[in-house]
């Protein structure tokens, strides 16, 4: 049809009985496009900051395979996405002009003739959630690398990744990738992410050791160099150096390479070689074992052991046995049904480890504990337990 | 899977749109639905007081900064049922920081008045 004109918006205003004269003298007649209808056009609403990124030309990303739910990602976060239905229908008009921004033209026309680009009665709401990465280490744990003697090697797997893969199958930001991998000690080896295989690493790891014994260097300072010259002809130098920087902190001092050893980190790896054998320990022997099996100079406690291992108390001897936070599931519920089903009542200390990465931006332990568990008192102490019956 | 939001935008940026937030449903006049036809005409009162004529009624309504604003995606390619599926692909076209919300009830004009003799 034609287009309104001026002398009809007057006439309109007459029969509304309006006073032009308490009206700005612009007027816009709003009509839809032809595909307004269609439906291609849909309304995402932003959380804090998500509105600049875009403005500052960085894109958001859609991650999910069929069986995920979908998830947002700017560079640094991640965010469920969900259908919010309103009562009101939201039209979104390109052309519009605010009363400010008309107060501000100086235009002489008194009609513009603005178009609803399209309508919708729902839009995408988003929530910050964890990043979900236990997906992750579960790529990377298909195909540990076992060293280059490892003949797996030499046949072409397709269970390697590379950074794109990776960005592509995981439902989180880039960063939030990029940091998971530094923390679980993955490196790239010929363009593949790769977590080493447990005895692997032991390995490497006791040849550093062995050295800084036989050399009697201060576990503060061990240098790069000679750890790659001695060291060299047993393992490729990447491994090595990639063995101290998991296992120490690097550092320049005169012109030369030295790690400062991590004594934690390495008394919890030799733990975890020692409890990986057996279903459980009797833990005064176990506490005597592991201290003899680290590197001499370094003390173990029991508190290196958090997320790793647990020891029950309750039985007579006492006893300890390995339990990875990583092995557990990532969802709240389950991985709360998982903890209660290994032992029905938990002390905070002692469940605080195992759920602490559950934890939203704000959320506390005790947080949690409040929405998923129980609590009461057992001869004294505060334990909980699960809010509903375990099958 | 994952798709990302390219940005269009021109020299200046990604375009800046208003939402027009509107109680119930619009219902077109004639049959054929929405696409092409009229909503009405939008004025705004000296005090920058959104006055909306939809059909035979007045809407009155208010300018509102949005705390969230939003950002409008446009499907790209081809077009498949549901949000979010595997080969779904959005481009961000714009963004809204502002919407005319019209929550009063409309007050209707009438169109009849018989003349006084």
């Amino acid at each position: 049809g034609a287009m309104r004109s001026r002398s009809e918006v007057d006439a309109t205003l007459q029969t509304a009985k309006l006073n032009p004269a308490e009206l700005m003298p612009v007027v816009q007649c709003l009509s839809f496009t032809p595909q307004a209808g269609s439906g291609e056009c849909c309304l995402l609403q932003l959380e804090p900051g998500l509105c600049a990124e875009l403005e500052a030309g960085r894109s958001l990303v859609i991650r999910g395979e069929k069986d995920e739910q979908a998830v947002l990602c700017s560079k640094d976060k991640t965010y469920d996405v969900k259908i919010a239905d309103t009562s009101n229908m939201l039209l979104f008009v390109p052309g519009c002009k605010t009363p400010d921004e008309l107060n501000a033209d100086q235009a002489s026309c008194n009609i513009i003739h603005s178009q609803i680009a399209g309508f919708s009665n729902n839009y995408w709401e988003l929530r910050r959630c964890r990043p979900k990465l236990k997906k992750l280490r579960k790529l990377l744990m298909e195909d540990p690398y076992e060293g280059p003697d490892s003949q797996k090697d030499q046949t072409l797997t397709f269970s390697k990744y590379t950074t794109e893969d990776l960005l592509s199958l995981i439902q989180a930001s880039e960063e939030e990738i990029m940091h998971q991998l530094e923390v679980i000690d993955a490196c790239k080896i010929e363009g593949y992410w790769r977590i080493l295989e447990f005895d692997y690493e032991m390995k490497l790891l006791n040849h550093v050791t062995q050295l800084i014994d036989s050399e009697s260097w201060s576990l503060n300072k061990v240098p790069l160099r000679t750890c790659l010259e001695e060291l060299g002809c047993l393992e490729p130098t990447e491994m090595i150096e990639q063995i101290l920087l998991s296992y120490g902190r690097k550092y320049i001092d005169d012109g030369e390479v030295y790690f400062e050893m991590r004594e934690d980190k390495i008394c919890r790896a030799i733990a975890q070689m020692l409890l990986q054998n057996a279903v459980k320990f009797n833990l005064s022997e176990f506490q005597e074992v592991w201290q003899q099996s680290v590197p001499e100079g370094m003390t173990t406690r029991l508190d290196q052991l958090k997320g790793l291992a647990l020891v029950d108390k309750s039985s007579r001897p006492e006893t300890i046995f390995l339990l990875k936070v990583e092995d557990l599931p990532e969802n709240n519920q389950e991985r709360f049904n998982s903890l209660f089903s290994i032992r029905e009542k938990w002390t905070e200390g002692d469940i605080a480890p195992y759920i602490q990465d559950l934890c939203a931006e704000k959320q506390t332990v005790g947080a949690l504990l409040t929405k998923y568990a129980r609590s009461s008192m057992q001869n004294g102490v505060k334990v909980y337990n699960s809010r509903r019956p375990i099958s | 899977e994952a798709a990302p939001l390219p940005c269009s935008g021109g020299a200046g940026g990604l375009a800046q749109w208003v939402l027009v937030e509107l109680q119930g449903e619009v219902e077109p006049r004639q049959s054929g639905g929405l696409g092409g036809s009229l909503l009405g005409d939008l004025h705004y009162t000296r005090e920058g007081v959104p006055v909306l004529i939809v059909g035979h009624h007045i809407l009155y309504g208010k300018v509102v900064q949005l705390e969230k604003p939003f950002a409008v995606l446009v499907k790209q390619g081809a077009a498949e049922p549901g949000p979010v599926g595997p080969h779904t692909r959005y481009a961000v076209t714009a963004l809204i920081k502002t919407k005319l919300l019209f929550k009063t009830r409309p007050k209707p004009i009438i169109t009849n008045v018989p003349k006084k003799v």
